[in-house]
């Protein structure tokens, strides 16, 4: 074999890539299945914050505001932990964002809360002094689209097995099992209790009786996703 | 002259002659820039060296002529002499082997470069650093600096005043506002404002030592008010029979039962920052990211505002 080898140098070169690639990737693959795997405390997105995060990409925020702390001491101390790779596992697609004209976003449910991006996102400059962030006040009329949620659902728990109904670890040793419907009918009913838990922190009047006539406008499905980023 | 030499003097003089048209053609040339003439000297010893050294192995080729012991092997025609191991390429060798081992097993494992620790070692001795400088801060730089902290934190809901923007947030200039007072006695609260879980009951636990009865809808608006008026003007009888109990006759609460409503107190707002709280206006999130002194500096910054 070598003997042949020597005489036919194209299969020679073949056989030293696949040698040198078989290397990289023995060193290589098990590193980068461990670090995608999710780490404990990551659980997946309920059908509301899935909707959330549509509303989210639909809206462009990653231009402006990205999800991913970088281990600096200036970033950490604003943001919270450095992020990890594991952390994004159920992002599909991830939200990284390549420029911040906005603060990160990657850990915000730490620190604000329902009312404040209720408050937020009807005028931003009546929070931040000087935010150059537009109002989004049609958030507050739309619905969110809570099938197309439940479909993405469905998806990635079947083709990436993504534990729904299933107890998921987290930090604090307990266990936190995310709910899926069986049926779009049972996820809609889901997703509607979520969202009135969110609207009990919420003060604007219209949002909750959409939500009491059984409507899910965006900005529920929005804060959801806000709250669940930790 | 030999014309091999002939040939590497022309060469290099041309290499030599268009390195300074280069140089002197480009803008600026050498422009009294130390960095352009070590360039340009280099350069020209670069085309010196390599002229005489190429002239000196082709000179070596015409003339040298093979000699010394063949071994007996022959590899398909081509053989080879007996030549012992040059002793320059040996340490080297040897060295090279020495210093593989050393990189392998501890040059590499404990000298790499991870980012993870640089951030870690950036973090400690940042901590270090805040920790020996301001150890021993009090009054008013530690106030300045619950007041820095406050800005980059806390303004985003409490407003740069601490007013609480229309209501958005708690008003940090006064201990309570009247609604938070109503909410609490209505609704009960428990904040963890001593550390510790301490619920404080609902309306149907509150009861009137002065009237022997539960507190009324009534004594609810006189009390509230009177707690948000720092303590003053009617519905101090309420006070005194319903709240003092535990919150204590001047409202200045007691150890282990019940917090200080009459005015803010370091310790309060770090319990506040410790465990977040829920209430009338609405949540506030945990900041327990903030270090021991900057949690203090916030309580001494928020005592200091609301009692002047």
């Amino acid at each position: 074999m070598f003997h042949w080898l020597e005489k036919h140098p194209f299969f020679f070169a073949v056989g030293v890539f696949v040698t040198i690639a078989f290397a990289g990737l023995i060193e290589i693959l098990p590193n980068f299945a461990q670090a995608s795997r999710p780490v404990i405390g990551t659980a997946p997105y309920s059908t509301l914050e899935l909707a959330g995060r549509h509303v989210y990409i639909k809206n462009s925020c990653n231009a402006c505001h990205s999800q991913l702390v970088r281990p600096f001491k200036s970033e950490t101390d604003r943001y919270g932990h450095y992020s990890l790779s594991g952390e994004y596992a159920y992002d599909r697609p991830f939200l990284w964002g390549s420029k911040r004209t906005g603060p990160d976003l990657m850990r915000v449910g730490n620190y604000r809360t329902t009312d404040w991006h209720e408050n937020h996102m009807k005028d931003p400059a009546s929070v931040v002094p000087g935010s150059i962030m537009p109002a989004y006040k049609w958030m507050f009329t739309n619905n969110a689209d809570v099938d197309t949620a439940y479909a993405e659902q469905l998806t990635v728990a079947n083709a990436f097995s993504v534990p729904y109904n299933e107890p998921v670890p987290m930090k604090d040793g307990s266990t936190k099992i995310v709910k899926m419907g069986k049926n779009l009918a049972e996820a809609r009913a889901l997703a509607l209790a979520e969202a009135k838990e969110i609207v009990a922190d919420m003060k604007d009047q219209d949002v909750k009786d959409a939500v009491a006539r059984g409507e899910i406008p965006e900005i529920v499905a929005i804060i959801a996703y806000m709250n669940s980023l930790k | 002259m030999n014309k091999l030499y002939l040939w590497g003097i022309i060469f290099a003089a041309v290499m030599l002659l268009l390195t300074y048209l280069s140089v002197g053609g480009s803008e600026g040339g050498l422009n009294d820039d130390i960095v352009n003439m070590l360039a340009v000297a280099g350069a020209v010893a670069l085309v010196i060296i390599t002229v005489f050294v190429v002239i000196k192995y082709v000179r070596q080729m015409q003339t040298d002529t093979a000699d010394g012991e063949l071994v007996d092997h022959s590899w398909d025609g081509i053989g080879e002499y007996k030549n012992s191991v040059p002793m320059g390429w040996a340490i080297m060798f040897l060295g090279t082997m020495i210093w593989g081992m050393w990189y392998f097993t501890i040059g590499y494992p404990v000298n790499a470069y991870s980012q993870i620790g640089e951030y870690n070692e950036d973090t400690k001795a940042h901590n270090e650093k805040f920790e020996a400088k301001y150890a021993d801060i009090t009054g008013e730089r530690l106030v300045d600096m619950g007041e820095s902290v406050f800005l980059a934190e806390c303004k985003v809901c409490h407003g740069l005043q601490a007013d609480g923007i229309d209501g958005k947030a708690a008003n940090l200039n006064v201990r309570l506002e009247e609604k938070v007072v109503k909410h609490a006695i209505i609704n009960g609260a428990n904040n963890h404002l001593l550390g510790t879980e301490m619920p404080m009951p609902d309306r149907n636990g509150l009861f009137n030592a002065n009237t022997n009865e539960m507190i009324t809808d009534a004594e609810i608006d006189l009390v509230s008010k009177y707690v948000a008026n720092g303590m003053t003007g009617a519905g101090a009888d309420v006070f005194e029979g319903v709240c003092a109990s535990c919150h204590g006759a001047d409202g200045k609460g007691m150890e282990y039962v019940a917090p200080n409503i009459a005015e803010f107190t370091p310790e309060l707002v770090v319990n506040v920052l410790n465990h977040g709280k829920k209430g009338a206006i609405g949540a506030m999130p945990k900041f327990d990211k903030l270090n021991d002194k900057q949690k203090e500096a916030v309580g001494a910054y928020i005592t200091s505002i609301s009692s002047k």
